[in-house]
């Protein structure tokens, strides 16, 4: 079976999330390639989990006060702080049936390739269920994953370093709550790359590409003009609406 | 009259409920950080449980969100219908 590798690319939030729909559909109509693509996001970003409520999780004018996006994800989970410099993110688009079935198995499926991914820089991470990967019980990737029309989406993140004051910003913690103390036990309950290895962003991101395409045959790629159009087309209708990302 | 609740479901995620009632149940909205595939199941419990009486218990509601999770053959990651059931009550009484 042949894959699809997109190489690490830089989109703002509304064009990431269109993206990852359009490559489901993609898969879904025309059986084009399983599908890995690496991104960051630009400007930062916070993307909250497809049932969560937007004006409870995230401090909406301080994020446009900061110049950061926000968005709904088609995943469930929960809200993630997109730091431009902070991460790399992931998506794994495939049909469902290439994937183990249950949910908590495929997770691990695809964790497997970023823990994998880590342990080429000296990191010794596991998989912690139900989504999350730790070093040292301390979160270093989240990860979240629909299947729609028979294609399994799953994409996350891989901090590389945390920015948790601005993280608190932008995510509505009471402000009581934004104290030393409170940021403290964030740094204590998450971790990045940084922590435990001098490697770059750029080299975080030649481990995973080769813990994701281990043993695969697979070609770089890009998006085809259907999908870039359909990519578009998501932008404007869904991604980029109030009634997508304010309906909860 | 409008309700909220919200509550970390043992060895779980986080499920809230905004509920708008009177006798009966008129909207109910759940919101999270869980997981449920398809997603679509969520929005069809929320219509299931819109005219059940408010006085339902826990267990009618739970009875009724398994019926429809069932129905649609959903697999709920992080929740259940129970904790759900439970955070409608709580919402009742917030």
């Amino acid at each position: 079976m042949k894959w699809r590798v997109i190489p690490l690319e830089i989109h703002d939030a509304y064009e990431n999330m269109s993206i990852d729909e359009a490559l489901l559909e993609s898969i879904a109509n025309t059986g084009a390639y399983p599908t890995i693509r690496f991104y960051r996001w630009k400007p930062s970003a916070v993307s909250i989990g497809t049932f969560q409520s937007m004006e409870k999780e995230v401090n909406v004018g301080r994020c446009r006060e900061l110049g950061i996006d926000v968005i709904r994800r088609i995943t469930g989970g929960g809200a993630v702080y997109h730091d431009f410099n902070g991460e790399i993110t992931y998506s794994i688009l495939g049909p469902a049936s290439i994937f183990p079935k249950g949910i908590r198995e495929s997770y691990r499926f695809v964790c497997d390739w970023i823990i994998a991914g880590l342990s080429q820089l000296g990191i010794k991470a596991s998989f912690a269920p139900i989504n999350d990967i730790v070093v040292d019980g301390k979160k270093i990737s989240g990860n979240a994953q629909t299947r729609k029309r028979g294609v399994l989406l799953q994409h996350g993140t891989v901090l590389y370093s945390t920015d948790v004051k601005t993280m608190f910003s932008a995510l509505n913690v009471s402000s009581e709550k934004i104290s030393d103390k409170a940021i403290a036990s964030a740094e204590e309950r998450v971790t990045s790359v940084s922590r435990h290895s001098g490697a770059s962003l750029e080299k975080l991101y030649e481990a995973l590409l080769d813990g994701f395409t281990e043993g695969k045959d697979f070609e770089f790629g890009n998006l085809g003009n259907e999908e870039r159009s359909r990519a578009k087309e998501l932008e404007a209708s869904v991604y980029r609406t109030d009634a997508w990302n304010f309906s909860r | 009259m409008d309700g909220f609740a919200e509550q970390k479901v043992p060895g779980g995620k986080l499920v809230g409920v905004r509920l708008r009632y009177g006798k009966t149940i008129e909207k109910v909205l759940i919101t999270g950080d869980f997981f449920a595939h398809p997603e679509s199941a969520v929005y069809k419990i929320e219509a299931a449980l819109a005219g059940m009486p408010a006085s339902a218990t826990s267990k009618e509601l739970a009875e009724r969100i398994s019926s429809v999770a069932k129905a649609e053959e959903a697999e709920l990651v992080g929740v259940t219908p129970e904790a759900i059931a439970d955070t409608i009550k709580k919402a009742m009484t917030a």
